[in-house]
């Protein structure tokens, strides 16, 4: 095990608006890798941690394409060359009937690929993570809001790190061991 | 964030507004005096034409009451920054009636069942027309039908309408669940309304042929173009006090999602018509296709699959793209021409069997158009475009997060 120097800071805020004024303010001030925790969803706070895009979109794409062509490709090959059936006379490859499958197939692999896709980018499954060293974390799930500066991030410096996020008036600050 | 939120806002309409009434009234008369002059040059085309563009513009005054009682029902800033903008297009209704009424005198020229059924050469289809005449498409009961539907549309719109006025001046007070009262069965009734006006006035031009999806079709691209009217409205208005103070990036997104919905759910109903007549392929169902599909009417469905679904289906998946309403209103605007196309597409290839598009096609729902929108922008004007007594209105001016905290 390493225990080379902490993971990052961390900072509690009682509010979402606090939270992402400071997120904000921690952006401008040069910090880039950066990371916000909140116990619901707050639109404006990936904006202010300049997290401006993933990957999922790519990802559900593909997989839509990938399923509208295999169940487009199963249905004709299975009309046309494995087992065709002359249904009231219509040519074998009748596109109009194929494309409900068709549809669904798109559907069904989007959907996977979004969910698989999101966990796989996130890492997820991920049985540890060092945030959860700080016991305060724990009220990350209900009222409080919490901001992460990484010590990965180049402007990362132990006691200047402290007096700025300071400065930015949180409840409380705690160093992440690793 | 206890006060009302009523902010210094001048929340009256801009006078862009009353510019553009006139420029709508002034191409609504000189497109009106061409119309009425092709009337007694080309009365049958005249008269088709007439069917369409009147179809057009109900479509877009029926719809944004069907999504302001939508709104009523889910709530959301999304529909409250719009609300006056289709408050004002559904109180046009009452111009729209009037605009029916030459339609019951038109009928010969539009409806094979209006006509005396001595003039019918196939022996068939006048057996056919002499039981339906008798019993549903009579004239009489098509007119006193006609008189139903406006009743409860011009009806919904009036309470509707006359609510939302209360909330200009004060007290503040929630009337929600009265509006919410009212807009439930409102929208069933708007769904029935609709379903039996269509086979009315559109379908029976082939009254041998049904669908009964048909209402859907014609009730869901209502809603849709009456959704993209609304992004072209609050585009012209974005730039000027107080749209511009109220229209949020988040709301143009939502507004985006629901062109989406209706776009697919309109080409869910109509590939579902498609699929089932084709998979049955009875002589008198697929005949309506087959009409639409040959003659050079079938480059017309192609344009439709590919524009009225296909592009914007596409392009809307983007967010970045729904959440500008710069972009979107190109958008918009085109699938408002594609409503058009569609409502042609059904209606014309009735009476051609190949293609043909004559100028009075374009002339006539232009000059219904006009006139239309002159009596919107007027409507719009007429009102503050938000009721700032209304405990709703907080959705809108309420700052964001991020907003608060700067």
């Amino acid at each position: 095990m390493k225990h080379t120097g902490n993971y990052g800071m961390m900072a509690e805020f009682d509010s979402p608006t606090t939270l992402v004024a400071a997120a904000r303010q921690t952006y401008e001030a040069g910090y880039k890798r950066i990371d916000a925790y909140s116990p619901f969803p707050i639109e404006e706070l990936a904006e202010a941690i300049g997290f401006h895009h993933n990957s999922v979109p790519l990802v559900v794409l593909i997989g839509g394409l990938l399923g509208c062509a295999s169940g487009y490709l199963l249905q004709w090959w299975i009309s046309t060359v494995s087992y065709p059936i002359n249904v009231g006379g219509r040519p074998y490859h009748s596109w109009p009937a194929f494309i409900v499958v068709t549809f669904e197939m798109t559907i069904l692999f989007s959907v996977l690929a979004a969910v698989f896709g999101m966990l796989a980018l996130n890492g997820l499954p991920m049985p540890y993570h060092p945030v959860f060293n700080v016991p305060r974390f724990a009220f990350a799930t209900r009222d409080r809001f919490f901001l992460m500066i990484f010590s990965s991030d180049p402007k990362y410096r132990g006691s200047e790190t402290k007096a700025f996020l300071e400065s930015l008036n949180p409840r409380s600050i705690s160093e992440v061991p690793q | 964030m206890s006060s009302p939120g009523v902010v210094n806002l001048d929340l009256s309409a801009p006078p862009i507004v009353r510019l553009m009434e006139r420029r709508s009234l002034i191409i609504g008369v000189i497109f009106a005096v061409i119309a009425i002059v092709g009337a007694f040059l080309r009365t049958d085309e005249f008269f088709h034409a007439y069917l369409l563009g009147f179809m057009l513009w109900l479509g877009v005054a029926l719809g944004s009451m069907a999504i302001l009682m939508i709104r009523h029902l889910t709530g959301g800033g999304w529909g409250v920054v719009i609300r006056r903008l289709q408050g004002a297009a559904m109180r046009t209704l009452p111009l729209l009636a009037l605009l029916f009424v030459p339609i019951p005198f038109g009928r010969r020229f539009l409806y094979i069942w209006a006509r005396p059924l001595d003039s019918i050469p196939d022996a068939h289809l006048r057996q056919h027309l002499a039981e339906i005449t008798r019993s549903y498409l009579s004239v009489q009961g098509f007119i006193i039908r006609a008189v139903i539907y406006f009743a409860i549309w011009i009806g919904l719109s009036f309470f509707l309408s006359k609510w939302s006025a209360q909330h200009d001046q004060p007290p503040m007070r929630d009337t929600s669940a009265r509006a919410k009262a009212l807009s439930g069965p409102g929208l069933v009734l708007y769904a029935f309304t609709i379903s039996f006006a269509a086979i009315d006035w559109v379908m029976s031009i082939d009254p041998s042929w049904i669908s009964t999806i048909y209402g859907l079709i014609i009730l869901i691209g209502e809603v849709l173009s009456a959704m993209c009217f609304a992004v072209v409205i609050e585009r012209i208005l974005v730039d000027y006090k107080p749209m511009s103070e109220l229209l949020k990036p988040d709301f143009v997104h939502d507004h985006g999602k629901w062109m989406l919905t209706f776009l697919m759910l309109w080409a869910y109903f109509s590939f579902s018509q498609w699929l089932i007549i084709w998979a049955g392929n009875l002589p008198e169902e697929i005949t309506w296709y087959i009409r639409r599909l040959y003659g050079g009417w079938g480059s017309i469905g192609l344009m439709l699959v590919v524009f009225h679904f296909v592009v914007p289906f596409v392009l809307l998946l983007s967010r970045p793209f729904k959440r500008n309403i710069r972009k979107l209103v190109w958008l918009a605007t085109g699938l408002m021409i594609m409503r058009f196309v569609d409502l042609f597409w059904i209606i014309e290839p009735n009476f051609s069997p190949t293609i043909r598009v004559t100028w009075l096609d374009i002339v006539v729902p232009v000059a219904m158009g006009g006139l239309w929108l002159a009596y919107f922008f007027h409507n719009l004007a007429s009102m503050p475009l938000l009721p700032a007594f209304d405990p709703y209105v907080r959705e809108v001016w309420e700052p964001t997060h991020s907003e608060a905290g700067a």
